[in-house]
């Protein structure tokens, strides 16, 4: 591998980690709270990016309005699905999981019913230029998702550390039945927690409309590497999921240049079963007693 | 069952059922029609004696058939179903939904004609289309519906993983596959037919342009240098093989030659990857249209600066991400015109083509696509056409029943020649596919034109004497990789 290859890929793999950071730290956050995966959150990005093509591609909104209303859109979805779904099947986790698994495919053909099933949808991109870091080349789109991921994973940890709210969405996620005794409103703090996780879906796919082809089929090909960082990173471990989107990321990057794409998943499957099988609680997450 | 529990489902089913009332509403809202547009004076002309609704464009388009006696009656025969079995959604749907839109053009022409004359008797059309999403075994659970539910005897398709799978269930029922590319016609398979689409012939011309558009080999000092990419499936790695047979034969040097998952979503170590061999020429080869479109972008970001040629380039998607300029300094060569090129001319089939298209499907028409009419629009009709002359001149041996597809398929083989949408075409593909299940006609090359910001033919090739002065070169490629008929 030459310098010009290395830099080359190490650039897309530093995108592709924000990437996955941004996707993957609402669905841990959901996780974290209420102990139970939500496999719909994949959806809840495509909603996002669904947004972005209604309000920016077809009625040409200004680019940032329409992915702001991506978060508005995503904290809605999160909180009726909260009511909906998690709240009514609290400490039941397999009917949560067939209940969001289920709700992928109601998404997906709601989707597909509405914005049609064919072609990709058309996001024009707008910022059709590169960004140059010592002679390797990304997109300025990928390069922007940086910052954001950088301020939702530091804005959620500040929150969940400095503010009132936040240290009850902690107590809650370390200990429900603890955090009820204390008067924390268990209720309430789901609903904030997938408010959140809707919300920070809905940036993730707002911003990244440009970048993965806009299709009903856009959430199934999220949720896994999602899931994936996840699992590595510890459920419900904000910094586990930095850690392990920077890994996935560069381990999915590196290995499809090298070799190729299917490589590099099964690749990052066997990181995830090696990394549970020396720490199953993940990277950086918490034995559960 | 206690009234907690009830009521922990009573939200939840509330929520199920919402969603399940919500989607048939969205899908008739979204169905709405626009208000009937107005097409140009000359489509809604119709010559006297004509049946009602036909156009003067529905019978150029009619043209090509040896035997239509339009406005003549003649008794009616039964509904002749055709399939439509393609990816209709997914990432290869590019290639498949757009080709309804013409199928059902030329059906319903020859269905305002009164129905398809053979025979002495006129037979209506239907058509039914499938969704596979480029599936193989959805492909067969369509195909087995077509046949089996809709007595179909003929299927328009894509190909590839879809031709191989549907193949011993549509031999068996004697129904012809009319794929795309005829890399996948066979001995063993009988009633595949292809060819009408011109690749692998325009995959291998685009190495034949790309070389025209280059500096010589004496200019730069070292031999010109060719990569392939594209997505790992039964047709990419089948026109591939003969594409870089081309390449090898025009002197090329192939730097780089991969496969990447069908699953891909993230292009950039994809184009990283290629453009590490520094290229000259870059193929993308069979990229299915949504994976060219980001192929293309990361062309683009990534400074690439050689020629990229493809079979089949969307412009309409692709100038979303690149701007025109990029597009045409690379070349962008491909084939699959667009029925509006000036090339073909005012007065023409392409032309009446066109202008039936546009007030069907274009903007503000009553079934408007909301896009442009592509390269795809008219790709189907160039078997559905030829069968149905098959047809006609099969049905003169059995005047008063539909004729076989065998007798179909022996009429064609026996003409030296019939119109075909790209020109005169005749049957072929014997000593490259095992059987002369292919339609050679004239190969039209595309580059992108940076003032109509979409692709113009720039040559219209005849295949069969370039392809004989270079046939052991290829031959030995597509050996070499297993992808001769007789070694899949």
């Amino acid at each position: 591998m030459n310098t010009q290859l290395l830099l080359q890929t190490t650039a897309n793999a530093g995108a592709v980690s924000a990437m996955y950071a941004l996707i993957a730290v609402g669905l841990t956050l959901a996780f974290g709270v209420m102990q139970m995966a939500n496999l719909a959150h994949g959806h809840f990005f495509m909603a996002g990016a669904y947004t972005v093509y209604a309000l920016y591609a077809l009625h040409d909104w200004p680019f940032w309005f329409a992915v702001a209303a991506a978060v508005g859109i995503g904290a809605v979805i999160g909180l009726a699905v909260e009511r909906g779904i998690f709240r009514p099947l609290r400490g039941d986790v397999v009917g949560g999981f067939i209940a969001t698994a289920g709700l992928m495919f109601v998404f997906e053909v709601f989707m597909g019913e509405v914005w049609g099933w064919g072609h990709m949808r058309q996001v024009p991109s707008p910022y059709m230029r590169a960004v140059k870091f010592f002679g390797a080349s990304v997109s300025f789109q990928r390069v922007l998702v940086i910052p954001f991921a950088i301020a939702c994973i530091g804005g959620l940890l500040i929150f969940m550390r400095w503010f009132r709210l936040g240290r009850a969405l902690r107590a809650v996620a370390q200990d429900p039945e603890a955090a009820s005794l204390q008067g924390i409103n268990i209720n309430r703090m789901t609903a904030l927690a997938m408010a959140i996780a809707g919300a920070l879906a809905g940036i993730a796919g707002g911003l990244m409309s440009t970048i993965y082809a806009v299709t009903p089929a856009l959430g199934g090909h999220i949720i896994l590497p999602a899931l994936i960082v996840v699992v590595v990173g510890g459920m419900g471990s904000v910094g586990g999921v930095t850690l392990a989107s920077i890994l996935l990321g560069f381990v999915m990057t590196f290995v499809t240049t090298l070799v190729d794409g299917v490589t590099a998943m099964m690749v990052s499957v066997a990181v995830m079963a090696l990394v549970l099988a020396i720490r199953p609680q993940g990277l950086m997450g918490h034995v559960v007693t | 069952m206690r009234m907690k529990q009830l009521r922990k489902l009573v939200v939840p089913i509330s929520l199920v059922a919402v969603m399940v009332l919500a989607i048939p509403w969205a899908a008739s809202a979204r169905k709405k029609k626009a208000p009937t547009a107005e097409g140009p004076s000359q489509v809604s002309e119709a010559l006297s004696g004509l049946p009602a609704g036909l156009t003067l464009d529905e019978v150029v388009i009619l043209s090509h058939l040896p035997d239509q006696q339009i406005g003549v009656e003649y008794p009616i025969g039964e509904t002749i179903n055709v399939g439509f079995l393609c990816a209709l959604s997914g990432p290869d749907a590019g290639w498949g939904l757009p080709g309804l839109t013409g199928n059902t053009i030329w059906i319903d022409a020859v269905n305002k004609t009164g129905g398809l004359l053979v025979g002495g008797v006129r037979y209506p059309m239907a058509i039914h289309p499938f969704d596979d999403e480029a599936v193989a075994s959805k492909a067969l659970q369509g195909a087995r519906e077509l046949v089996l539910e809709h007595d179909v005897k003929f299927i328009s398709a894509i190909g590839g993983d879809a031709a191989k799978a549907t193949a011993p269930f549509l031999t068996e029922n004697k129904v012809i596959y009319a794929s795309l590319v005829p890399t996948d016609c066979d001995p063993s398979r009988p009633y595949v037919v292809a060819g009408g689409d011109i690749t692998p012939q325009c995959n291998m011309f685009n190495a034949l342009i790309a070389k025209m558009n280059l500096p010589s080999e004496e200019e730069l000092g070292r031999p010109l240098t060719y990569a392939l990419t594209t997505q790992d499936c039964i047709m990419s790695r089948q026109v591939g093989a003969w594409e870089i047979g081309a390449a090898k034969a025009m002197g090329f040097k192939i730097v780089y030659e991969e496969f990447f998952g069908v699953d891909t979503t993230d292009f950039a170590p994809i184009i990283t990857a290629v453009m590490a061999t520094k290229p000259d020429v870059i193929s993308l080869c069979e990229a299915w249209p949504e994976y060219q479109t980001m192929m293309w972008e990361q062309l683009f970001l990534q400074g690439y600066e050689g020629v990229v040629v493809q079979n089949y380039a969307d412009w309409e998607t692709n100038l979303t991400k690149i701007p025109p300029e990029y597009a045409a300094a690379q070349c962008g060569i491909d084939s699959f015109p667009l029925m509006d090129d000036p090339w073909w001319g005012e007065t023409s089939w392409q032309a009446s083509f066109t202008n039936v298209w546009n007030v069907r499907y274009g903007p503000g028409a009553p079934e408007d696509v909301k896009r442009t009419m592509t390269g795809i629009d008219w790709d189907h009709m160039i078997w559905l056409i030829p069968w149905s002359i098959g047809a006609q001149i099969a049905g003169e041996e059995t005047p008063g029943e539909w004729p076989s597809n065998d007798a179909i398929l022996a009429a064609l083989r026996a003409q030296a020649s019939f119109p075909t949408i790209l020109g005169p075409g005749h049957m072929s593909g014997k000593e490259m596919f095992g059987i002369d299940n292919m339609i050679e006609e004239p190969v039209p090359m595309c580059m992108f034109d940076l003032e109509a910001k979409d692709k113009r033919i720039v040559a219209h090739l005849n295949f069969e004497p370039w392809y004989a002065s270079i046939k052991p070169v290829v031959l030995k490629a597509v050996e070499e990789r297993g992808q001769m008929y007789y070694q899949r």
